[in-house]
């Protein structure tokens, strides 16, 4: 195929290298989701433990605050380890405007959930499908920027989840929580830590 | 100053040319908000139009007036879209496309929620509205991290404060003057500031990333 240039002066090579950037930087992405996974395993876990402790304690206060933030706890110090690992991931635009979406959902829901717990707010339905909203729009946004269709049919999940909480009856909701946390956080955090597991060992083999 | 050359044999020129590429990147990505800001008057229209209604002339159907509204916003919004879309083209560029993934995203998220809860009739619960401006909030945040923009992230978080207050007012009448402030008129403001700021964009045709 010859090398053809458009009017703007592109050319063929310049395409095909700019293609192989984007595609590059969605690999990264996807690899840095994988490097994080074990955060959606924990958070999935602490809402699991959170769920269990207030059905053993129905009367303690205290249960959601002390899981949620030994929740922040050990994702900062696992944070912190990462970093001294010298396993830090590389950044580039893609990796960090996914960074960029989680982050202000992490800071959307914890302006949404502390101001609800301390109002004593969350018994509302709304609540926990708002909630399942966000998270669901987390996935999407990173889902449509990655091209990633694993990440979609979560943010599908999390979202069917969301509306399934408005029509059962309220015993049910406690069931579709539980079942959410499983599936869309700690199996989703175990997908994505496996295919980044794989990648690196498909990298050693190459080199070895 | 002279033309250094990093270990990965970078040269200044070429950060030069990033940094050139990554701010034009970033006007589009803004030109592209602000053309597209009439969606904003448009929805802080909608939303004082079901509010008005369902206040004063509830008597003509006041229980319909928010479905009849939202709807008619949604048509209004598909209508506008495409009409824009015919004039100027379709936006590749990988920065408008994420700001477009977020709007999108958003968009889809609010339609499930918030036709859910009016089937079901929780829509007058304050965790509800809250949930509204908190995805409001939280789509300005992330497009304001993209686009490195302070006013669209002083929206954002004039968005979650009005979340907040609700839930400290914890009042049917605290939460319809915060849901008006915040939904009619930080919508429309905002819509005119970006349209106002970003008048003559070059939208975001042909890609650059």
């Amino acid at each position: 195929m010859t090398n053809m240039e458009r009017e703007d002066g592109t050319t063929r090579d310049d395409l095909v290298q700019r293609v192989a950037l984007m595609e590059a930087m969605i690999a990264e992405g996807r690899r840095n989701t994988g490097r994080f996974g074990w955060i959606f395993i924990l958070w999935g876990l602490v809402c699991l433990i959170g769920i269990g402790e207030s059905y053993l304690l129905p009367q303690s206060y205290w249960v959601w605050p002390i899981t949620i933030v030994s929740g922040f706890v050990i994702q900062f110090i696992g944070i912190a380890m990462h970093r001294r690992s010298g396993n830090w991931p590389s950044e580039n635009l893609k990796s960090r405007s996914v960074a960029a979406v989680w982050r202000m959902m992490g800071i959307a829901i914890i302006l949404y959930a502390a101001p609800a717990g301390v109002t004593h707010t969350i018994h509302q339905i709304a609540y926990i499908a708002a909630i399942f909203m966000f998270l669901g729009m987390a996935h999407a946004i990173s889902a449509v920027i990655l091209r990633w269709r694993a990440q979609g049919v979560v943010a599908g999940l999390w979202w069917a989840g969301g509306v399934a909480t408005y029509f059962v009856p309220r015993n049910y909701v406690i069931t579709i929580y539980v079942v959410e946390m499983v599936i869309c956080m700690v199996l989703f955090g175990v997908y994505a830590m496996w295919l980044e597991r794989r990648r690196a060992v498909a990298l050693e083999l190459h080199h070895a | 100053m002279a033309n250094f050359e990093a270990d990965d044999g970078t040269t200044r020129d070429d950060l030069v040319q990033r940094v050139a590429l990554m701010e034009a990147m970033i006007a589009e990505g803004r030109q592209y908000t602000g053309r597209n800001s009439w969606i904003f008057v448009l929805w802080g229209l909608v939303d004082l139009a079901a509010w008005a209604w369902q206040s004063y002339f509830w008597r003509f159907g006041g229980r319909w007036a928010w479905p009849i509204c939202l709807t008619a916003g949604v048509v209004l919004t598909l209508a506008g879209k495409l009409m824009q879309r015919r004039r100027q083209g379709y936006s590749s560029n990988d920065l408008c496309s994420r700001v477009m993934a977020v709007w999108g995203m958003m968009g889809l998220a609010m339609g499930i929620y918030v036709a859910s809860a009016m089937w079901t009739h929780f829509d007058w619960q304050f965790s509800y509205i809250v949930g509204l401006l908190m995805m409001f909030g939280m789509a300005h945040a992330i497009s304001a991290m993209f686009l490195r923009w302070r006013m669209q992230g002083l929206v954002a978080a004039v968005y979650w404060a009005g979340g907040v207050a609700i839930f400290v007012c914890n009042s049917g009448r605290a939460t319809n003057v915060i849901m008006l402030f915040e939904m009619c008129i930080v919508m429309i403001l905002f819509g005119l500031y970006a349209m106002w700021r970003e008048p003559n964009g070059s939208g975001c045709k042909g890609g650059r990333a």
